[in-house]
């Protein structure tokens, strides 16, 4: 079952053509990488697919549902859940508090249903669980403008879990760690995905991403240049030459 | 006996408006320079209601109402423009108040609106701006707590943030507004029974920045220390007598002051005296 | 004829806001910081020419005088106000240039007085020049060719010396300004200093336009620079100058046509929250 799909994406800024005609598919548990050198469109294409951005052209459906035109919040009430690529918490909260917000979501859907609830029981549990899966509890009563940053990350992470998400679109979460904290950190978000929600990982870190991802989709120019198993994608030939032909030009 | 009465319901009305801006902007992270716009959009209604004929009690509904509804049209505008921007547009929200009722004979236009019937007497309103007061204070302290209180955090914390997990922020934007400008609508229908006379004038910026600096000095996000604040400047030209004649001079020196040493205003200071946070 | 009249009245003061509101949008495009203090600039600027020009018979006395006080008193409300409290939240340095406002506002009103003070000889104030029929006062000719001479000489100096470029280009990317020598917080000071100069012009060609000067003089229009400023897409100077000349003929037109409905300074903010519903980055506001 298609759990996300983009249709024929378009996006120009100022004349520039983002993305052109793209389309994405994702199918329930499974996880996806994104790759594409620097520019080629990746975090403009999570951006449509989380609402942040409208397409000038092409649609997006979440589990057969329209939601091109769909508000934010509505798609993550839904299911679709974002992570940052920086790190984007509340800062005055502690890490659980953030957690917190999020994983009430039932209490904080409606105003003024939200206005006669007190109970922060259940959510904290919920939240705890979380930080605790995520392996960051010990820091769970630090204020989030404190923690650092492979803390802030799995905080996102956690926080993004606790919507219930049928699909976690994680954008460059392994950015700025080093490579044994990205190792466990890509191993945690296989964990996720082999319980069942779906993945879209955009990230830089090749080697990761090529060892835990079903199944590649490499952006160049705004537009799809390939799509399949890791080891092929990897080895075609066009593919490198727009990763190392990108990097002659930088 | 008469005098302090007069003084404890002027500090009760500046408590009502004070915990509605603070609701406003100290809990929602929406910035309203416009707030004494609400209170006279309070005071008319409720104003002319009574001179009317109609019921006390249905005059400061009217009030209460007149003002929430405006406050939500404004809620919805604010939702348009940004911070930097919503500080102008709400600014601009209470000129075009004034400038609006300074100029329409039904309201009075400059002479405002006379002869408004009272049917208390002093400790009569004392005792109801008292009430309304203590009331809203255990309104804004339940909001703090409950998940509304918990989602306007988010939203003035980081409302891009807050939508990726799910949070309505135009939803409670809105909400913000609603709350804190019906609270305003109530001070002014008080107001304008106590004194029985309105002017378009009592409601211009100078007001409005008033009502921010009893927020801001007591403690942005704070509804103790707010109280506190609006206390503190509605007593501190009585208690000093010559500070009238110096009133803008010292609000002035003060919030600046506030702002370069203690942003967080009275309830920062005494966090960081005493490490208790006042809620 | 009338409506011609209209128009010219309406750039007349479209000048004027000018004069203000290209500083506002100068410390703005420097430091996001609404610096509703200009008025303070304006009307200091505005007082001491008056006293100046009252005591020596001397306009052009007078416009040095202010232009030398506003550019000592606009750098210091930089230094001893905004500079400490750079690094928090915009709110917080608008609130404290409220409370710069509104007490030195009052600080005026108890030195000079309430009521204002007038012009002991103001020339200008009562002689005309007609231009196609229309009628002019000197005053606000003076203001016009005050806001095109003044602007121009901005303009020329952004553009083309040393001081102006390494202006821009703090404004547009402060860090890598830093990087190539460009020295900040001479930028800073500079900008403030340019800033004030206008507002202390205008506040001596406002005083003589009404033959007034009093406490509140500065407020409206700095409030309303603030509008024009928003108007014209924070930051953008060009947007400022089109919204300020659009602006004075708004409300040219305006309190002619809605005299019975609304004052001067409503149909200003009406316009620009009109505006704004329309287009929330302002008439030529660029996107963050």
């Amino acid at each position: 079952m298609t759990l996300l799909e983009g249709q024929g994406l378009s996006i120009a800024f100022g004349g520039v053509h983002a993305l052109d005609d793209v389309t994405l598919r994702v199918s329930q548990a499974e996880l996806v990488g994104l790759i594409g050198p620097n520019g080629a469109g990746k975090t403009t294409l999570l951006r449509l697919l989380t609402g942040i951005l409208a397409p000038d052209a092409g649609t997006v459906r979440f589990e057969g549902r329209d939601v091109t035109r769909m508000p934010i919040h509505r798609r993550a009430q839904l299911g679709l859940a974002l992570t940052h690529q920086i790190v984007r918490p509340f800062p005055e909260m502690t890490l659980l508090e953030n957690v917190m917000v999020a994983a009430a979501l039932e209490r904080t859907l409606r105003p003024w249903r939200a206005i006669a609830s007190v109970a922060t029981a259940a959510a904290r549990e919920r939240a705890m669980a979380l930080l605790r899966r995520l392996g960051i509890e010990d820091a769970a009563y630090k204020l989030a403008r404190n923690a650092p940053l492979g803390y802030l990350k799995r905080m996102q992470v956690a926080r993004a879990l606790a919507l219930d998400p049928r699909l976690l679109m994680l954008d460059e979460p392994l950015a700025g760690l080093n490579n044994t904290e990205a190792a466990r950190f890509a191993d945690l978000i296989a964990e996720l995905n082999a319980g069942g929600i779906g993945v879209v990982l955009v990230e830089h870190n090749l080697g990761e991403v090529t060892r835990i991802a079903r199944r590649l989709v490499v952006l160049h120019n705004g537009a799809v240049l390939a799509e399949g198993a890791p080891r092929e994608v990897m080895a075609r030939r066009d593919v490198r030459d727009a990763y190392l032909g990108a990097e002659a030009h930088a | 006996m008469d005098y302090y009465l007069s003084v404890a319901t002027f500090a009760a009305l500046n408590v009502i408006l004070a915990l509605g801006l603070n609701l406003i902007s100290g809990f929602c992270g929406q910035v309203s320079l416009g707030h004494a716009a609400f209170y006279g959009l309070g005071a008319y209604a409720a104003a002319l209601c009574s001179v009317a004929g109609l019921p006390f009690a249905v005059a400061l509904l009217a009030g209460v109402l007149t003002a929430g509804a405006f406050g939500i049209v404004v809620g919805i505008a604010a939702l348009r423009v940004r911070e930097d921007f919503l500080a102008i547009v709400t600014m601009g929200v209470g000129f075009l108040f004034l400038g609006v009722v300074r100029k329409q004979d039904w309201l009075g236009a400059e002479m405002g609106i006379a002869r408004i019937p009272s049917p208390l007497d002093k400790t009569g309103y004392a005792l109801l701006a008292i009430g309304a007061a203590i009331a809203l204070l255990l309104l804004s302290l339940h909001v703090r707590r409950s998940w509304m209180g918990r989602a306007f955090d988010a939203v003035a914390q980081d409302e891009d943030a807050a939508r990726t997990i799910g949070i309505d922020v135009a939803g409670y934007k809105i909400a913000a507004f609603f709350l804190g400008t019906c609270a305003a609508g109530l001070a002014g229908g008080i107001y304008a029974h106590m004194t029985q006379l309105i002017v378009p004038d009592t409601f211009n910026f100078i007001q409005s920045i008033t009502i921010l600096a009893m927020v801001v000095i007591g403690g942005i996000g704070s509804s103790l220390g707010v109280v506190a604040g609006a206390v503190l400047l509605t007593l501190m030209p009585e208690l000093f007598r010559f500070i009238n004649d110096y009133k803008l001079l010292v609000y002035g020196a003060l919030l600046l002051a506030v702002m370069r040493f203690s942003p967080e205003g009275l309830a920062g200071f005494v966090r960081r005296l005493t490490g208790w946070r006042p809620a | 004829m009338y409506y011609a009249e209209l128009l010219l009245i309406g750039l007349v003061w479209g000048c004027t806001y000018a004069l203000m509101a290209l500083g506002l949008t100068l410390v703005y495009g420097l430091l996001r910081i609404l610096h509703v203090a200009q008025a303070t600039v304006f009307t200091l600027g505005a007082y001491v020419g008056l006293l100046v020009a009252n005591h020596t018979g001397s306009l052009a006395l007078a416009f040095v005088a202010a232009a030398f006080a506003a550019g000592v008193l606009g750098p210091l409300i930089y230094r001893l106000v905004y500079q400490p409290i750079l690094d928090k939240p915009p709110f917080i340095a608008l609130v404290a240039s409220i409370g710069v406002l509104i007490a030195m506002e009052d600080g005026f009103r108890l030195m000079f007085g309430p009521y204002g003070l007038s012009f002991a000889s103001n020339p200008w104030f009562t002689s005309t020049y007609s231009i196609g029929g229309m009628t002019l006062n000197v005053v606000q000719l003076w203001m016009v060719a005050a806001a095109v001479v003044l602007l121009s000489a901005f303009a020329l100096f952004a553009a083309r010396t040393r001081a102006g470029v390494a202006w821009r280009a703090t404004v547009s990317d402060p860090a890598m300004a830093e990087s190539f020598g460009v020295g900040v917080i001479g930028v800073r000071y500079t900008n403030f200093l340019i800033a004030s100069v206008l507002a202390g012009i205008a506040g001596v060609l406002v005083g003589l336009l009404n033959n007034l000067v009093e406490p509140g003089m500065g407020s409206v229009i700095s409030y309303k620079g603030l509008a024009i400023i928003v108007l014209g897409g924070l930051g953008s100077v060009p947007g400022t100058l089109v919204a300020s000349l659009v602006l004075g003929v708004v409300e040219s037109y305006g309190t002619v046509f809605l005299d019975k409905v609304m004052d001067r300074d409503a149909i200003a903010f009406l316009f620009l929250i009109v505006v704004l519903m329309v287009r929330p980055r302002g008439l030529l506001g660029k996107a963050h």
